[in-house]
C-alpha cells in the first residue's frame, strides 16, 4: 500500500508543480507585461483558469495531508527547517486567492482594481520563489538535523537551510518554470494578435528557465552540494534532464504550428522528467542535512495507517478525477478531438 | 511574550478568521440553490437576480475559507511539530477525506459558478447542490478530527508512544457526533441569521424590499430550524463533556466544589482565587439533572482536579454563558419568525420586526466563537485530552511572535477588505432592476 501512498504523493506534487505552477507563471507574466497586455491578460486567465482555479490549488493540501499521515518524521523535519519560507508561502497563497477573486468578483470595477492587480501580480511571483526556496533547502544539505538544534544558533538551524544560494536560485528557477508553462498554456487560449505576445513571452521563459537550470546545477556542482554531485554522475537524472533539453525543439515546433494539445503535453512532460531527475537518484532519500540524507522511509507509521490513507485515497481518487476531467472537458480545456 | 502564547494566539487568531468565512462558505450554497430552484420553478428575474448575487458571496466566502483553511493544515505543522508527528498518522483520516470532498466541492463550483446556460439547467442547479453538501461533509470531518482532541480513540499509550493504530476508531472518536451536530446548526443559525440580518436591514431602509424579503425568508427559514434544534444537541454535548471531560464541565459551569444535586449558575462574576461566583442566578439541581438526567447526580468540581489540570475557569465560564444566553435569545427569535409567517403576516409590514432581525445579525457568530472558546479553552492543558500537554507540542522555533504579528495584520485586513466587499455588492444589488437580470 505505501506504493498506492507513494504514487498519489508524487502524482499530488507533479501536478501541484503543473497546474498551480502555469496559475502562478499566468500572474509573473502580467507583472513583466505592458499596461495593454496586463489586460489582456487578465481577462484570458479569468477566462481559462476561472474555473478550474480552486482545484489546482487542492494538490498542495494533499501533499501535504499525506506527508503527515504517512511520513510524519520526514514531515516534522520539514517544517521545523523550512518554518519561514513555509510560513511566507502561506502569506503569498492567501493573498494570491483572494486577491484573484476580489479582482473579478468585486461589485464594482474601478480603482481598487489596481491594488487588487498588484497584490495578485507580486504574490504570483513570490510565492513560487519561495516554493522554489523550500525545495532547493531540502535538497541543499544545510538542514540541521533535529536531534541536533539546541547546538546551533538561530540562524543556522532556522534561516541558512533555506536562505542559501542553491536555493535561491533553484527559487528562481521554479518562478521561471511557472513563466513558461503558463504562456505555453496560454498561447492556445488566445486570438492572434495576442498570440504573438504570448509566443515572445514563452521564448524568453524557455531562455530564463534553460540558463537558470544550468546555473543552478553548476554552482551545485561546484560548490559540491551532495545531491548536485550524485544528480550530474547519475545515468538516469542526467538523461532525464537530457531528454527534457531536447524536448524543447519538437515543443517550439509545436508552439509554431499551433499544436495547443501537443504543445501542453510536451511541457506537462518535460517538467515530468525534471521532476522525475531530481527524485530518482537519491529516492527514498530526498532531504539532506548537515550530517547527511534521510529517506521518506525513516521511522516508518504502521501498517493500519498506510493501508486506510492508500484506501482513502483510491476511493477519492475514483469519486475526484472523472469530475475534475468532465470540468475539464465541459469548459473545453481539454480538446482532444482537435489538432 | 512566550513562544506558547504567541502559537496559540495565531492558532486560535486563524481559527477565528477561518470558522467565519468556512461557515458562510458552506451554508450559503444552501440559500443559493433554494433561490436558483424558486427561479427555474416561478421564472420570476428577483430570483435570479438574488441567485446571481448570492452566488458572488458564496465565491468570495468559498475562496477565503479555503486559503484560509490551507493556512490551517500548514499551521498545525508549523506551530505544533510534535502534535502532528504524533497525531498526523492517527487523525490524518479525517483530513484526507477532507481533502477528497474540498476537492468535490471545488470541482462543482467551478461548475456551478461558469455553467451559466453552458450545461443543462437542471444539471447546473444540481451541481449547487453538490456544492452545499461537500461543503457540509468538509466541516463535519475537520470538526471530527477536533473530536479527537477532545476524546482521543484509536490508539493505545504506552511509556509514551502511540501503537495499536486504527484511523478509522479514531476518526468515529465518541465525541465527532455530538461535536459535528452542534458545529453544523451552529454554522446555519449563523450564517442564517447573519444573511438574513444583512437583508432585515435593507428592507428597514426601504431599499429593494421585494427582493430582500425574499431573500430574507429563504436564510430565515433555515436559521430558524437550526436555532430551534440547537438546544437539544446542546444538551447531548453537556451530557457528553460531563462524562468525558468533567473539567470542562466544571470550568463551564465555575463549580469549584464536588457537589451531589448540583445547581445550574446562570450568569455571574468569577473570582479564581477566592473560588467564589458572584451575582449569578441559581436553579437548584439543575446541572445534576443536564449532565446526568438525575437531579441529584454528583457534579465534580474543580478541586477535585489537580491545580494544573484546570483550564482558564473564567473565559470558559464567561464564553460559556455567552453561547447560551445568545443561543436562547436566537431560538426565540427564531420562532418569532414562524408566529409571523403562519399566525401574524401583520408583522411583516413593522419596520420594528426589521430593525430587531437586522440587530440580531452578528449575534449567531459571537455565539458561535464563544462555543469554539468553550471547547478550545476548556480543553487546556491538554492539546491531546489527558494525553499531550499544549506546551509540548509547540515548536521550537523562538520569535513566533513576528509571525503572530503578521497574521494578525494580515487577517484584520482581509477582514476589512471582505466586509468591504459585501457592503459593495449589496449597494450593487440595490442599484440594479431586477427585471435586467
Amino acid at each position: 500500500m505505501i506504493y498506492v501512498v507513494l504514487a498519489f504523493l508524487a502524482i499530488s506534487l507533479l501536478l501541484y508543480v503543473l497546474l498551480a505552477g502555469a496559475d502562478f507563471g499566468a500572474g509573473i507574466i502580467e507583472l513583466f507585461s505592458s499596461k495593454e497586455n496586463q489586460a489582456i491578460n487578465k481577462k484570458t486567465v479569468y477566462q481559462v483558469m476561472g474555473p478550474v482555479w480552486e482545484a489546482n490549488h487542492i494538490w498542495i493540501i494533499i501533499l501535504i495531508v499525506i506527508l503527515w499521515i504517512a511520513f510524519p518524521h520526514y514531515y516534522n523535519i520539514l517544517v521545523l527547517a523550512l518554518h519561514i519560507p513555509l510560513t511566507l508561502v502561506l502569506l503569498g497563497i492567501t493573498l494570491r486567492g483572494v486577491a484573484f477573486v476580489f479582482r473579478y468578483y468585486d461589485a464594482y470595477k474601478d480603482s481598487s482594481q489596481i491594488l487588487y492587480d498588484w497584490m495578485f501580480k507580486t504574490s504570483s511571483l513570490v510565492t513560487p520563489i519561495f516554493l522554489g526556496l523550500t525545495m532547493g533547502g531540502v535538497v541543499s544539505g544545510d538542514i540541521i538535523n533535529p536531534s541536533q538544534m539546541e547546538n546551533h544558533s538561530f540562524l543556522e538551524v532556522y534561516v541558512h537551510s533555506w536562505f542559501n544560494i542553491f536555493s535561491i536560485l533553484t527559487g528562481f528557477f521554479y518562478a521561471a518554470l511557472c513563466a513558461f508553462l503558463a504562456s505555453v498554456f496560454l498561447i492556445g487560449e488566445v486570438d492572434d494578435t495576442s498570440k504573438s505576445m504570448y509566443m515572445r513571452k514563452a521564448s524568453i521563459a524557455t531562455i530564463v528557465v534553460v540558463s537558470l537550470g544550468f546555473i543552478t546545477l553548476a554552482y551545485g556542482y561546484l560548490s559540491g552540494i551532495a545531491f548536485v554531485v550524485d544528480f550530474i554522475s547519475n545515468i538516469w537524472s542526467i538523461s532525464a534532464i537530457i531528454v527534457s533539453g531536447i524536448l524543447l525543439f519538437p515543443l517550439w515546433k509545436s508552439i509554431k504550428s499551433g499544436r495547443r494539445i501537443i504543445s501542453r503535453a510536451l511541457a506537462g512532460i518535460q517538467i515530468f522528467f525534471i521532476l522525475f531527475a531530481a527524485t530518482i537518484t537519491h529516492f527514498p532519500k530526498i532531504l539532506f542535512t548537515t550530517t547527511g540524507s534521510i529517506s521518506i522511509y525513516d521511522q516508518p507509521v504502521p501498517d493500519s495507517v498506510m493501508n486506510v490513507l492508500g484506501i482513502s485515497l483510491l476511493v477519492g481518487g475514483v469519486l475526484i478525477i472523472p469530475g475534475l476531467f468532465h470540468l475539464l472537458k465541459s469548459f473545453k480545456l481539454i480538446k482532444l478531438l482537435e489538432r | 511574550m512566550e513562544n506558547i502564547d504567541a502559537a496559540r494566539l495565531q492558532m486560535a487568531f486563524t481559527l477565528i478568521f477561518h470558522i467565519v468565512f468556512a461557515c458562510i462558505g458552506m451554508v450559503m450554497p444552501f440559500f443559493m440553490v433554494v433561490s436558483h430552484k424558486k427561479w427555474l420553478n416561478t421564472r420570476n428575474p428577483i430570483y435570479l437576480t438574488l441567485t446571481k448575487s448570492w452566488q458572488k458571496g458564496v465565491a468570495i466566502f468559498f475562496v477565503t475559507g479555503a486559503v484560509s483553511g490551507t493556512a490551517l493544515s500548514f499551521e498545525l505543522g508549523l506551530l505544533w511539530p510534535e502534535f502532528m508527528k504524533h497525531a498526523g498518522p492517527i487523525i490524518g483520516m479525517p483530513f484526507s477525506l477532507e481533502g477528497a470532498a474540498f476537492f468535490v466541492e471545488a470541482v462543482a463550483l467551478g461548475f456551478y459558478l461558469y455553467g451559466w446556460k453552458k450545461i443543462p439547467e437542471t444539471f447546473h442547479w444540481f451541481t449547487g447542490i453538490i456544492v452545499g453538501i461537500s461543503g457540509v461533509m468538509s466541516g463535519i470531518l475537520v470538526v471530527s478530527a477536533n473530536g479527537w482532541m477532545n476524546a482521543p480513540s484509536g490508539f493505545d499509550y504506552i511509556n509514551g508512544e502511540f501503537l495499536n493504530i486504527n484511523p478509522v476508531k479514531a476518526l468515529f472518536n465518541p465525541a465527532w457526533f455530538t461535536q459535528a451536530l452542534h458545529m453544523t446548526l451552529a454554522a446555519f443559525t449563523a450564517t442564517g441569521f447573519a444573511v438574513a440580518g444583512i437583508h432585515a436591514y435593507q428592507v428597514y431602509k426601504k431599499r429593494n424590499v421585494e427582493l430582500h424579503k425574499k431573500a430574507f425568508k429563504i436564510a430565515i427559514t433555515f436559521a430558524a430550524i437550526a436555532a430551534i434544534l440547537q438546544p437539544l444537541s446542546g444538551d447531548l454535548s453537556a451530557k457528553d463533556i460531563a462524562e468525558r471531560q468533567p473539567v470542562k464541565l466544571a470550568a463551564m459551569e465555575a463549580h469549584y466544589e464536588t457537589k451531589k444535586g448540583a445547581p445550574l449558575y446562570i450568569g455571574g462574576i468569577v473570582n479564581n482565587e477566592t473560588q467564589e461566583v458572584k451575582y449569578k442566578l441559581e436553579i437548584p439541581n439543575a446541572l445534576s439533572f443536564l449532565a446526568f438526567g438525575d437531579f441529584n447526580a454528583e457534579v465534580k468540581g474543580l478541586n477535585d482536579f489537580p491545580k494544573d489540570e484546570q483550564p482558564n475557569v473564567a473565559m470558559v465560564h464567561y464564553a460559556f454563558q455567552t453561547m447560551v444566553g445568545l443561543g436562547t435569545l436566537l431560538m426565540i427569535a427564531g420562532m418569532l419568525f414562524f408566529v409571523a409567517k403562519y399566525k401574524k403576516k401583520s408583522w411583516f409590514n413593522m419596520p420594528k420586526f426589521w430593525l430587531l432581525f437586522a440587530l440580531l445579525a452578528p449575534l449567531g457568530f459571537v455565539a458561535l466563537e464563544a462555543g469554539w472558546i468553550v471547547t478550545e479553552v476548556g480543553r487546556q492543558p491538554w492539546i491531546i485530552h489527558n494525553i499531550m500537554k499544549t506546551k509540548d507540542a509547540v515548536t521550537p522555533m523562538p520569535g513566533i511572535v513576528f509571525s503572530l504579528y503578521t497574521y494578525i495584520a494580515v487577517y484584520t485586513i482581509l477582514t476589512i477588505a471582505v466586509t468591504w466587499l459585501m457592503a459593495r455588492q449589496i449597494k450593487f444589488l440595490n442599484s440594479v432592476k431586477t427585471n435586467e437580470a
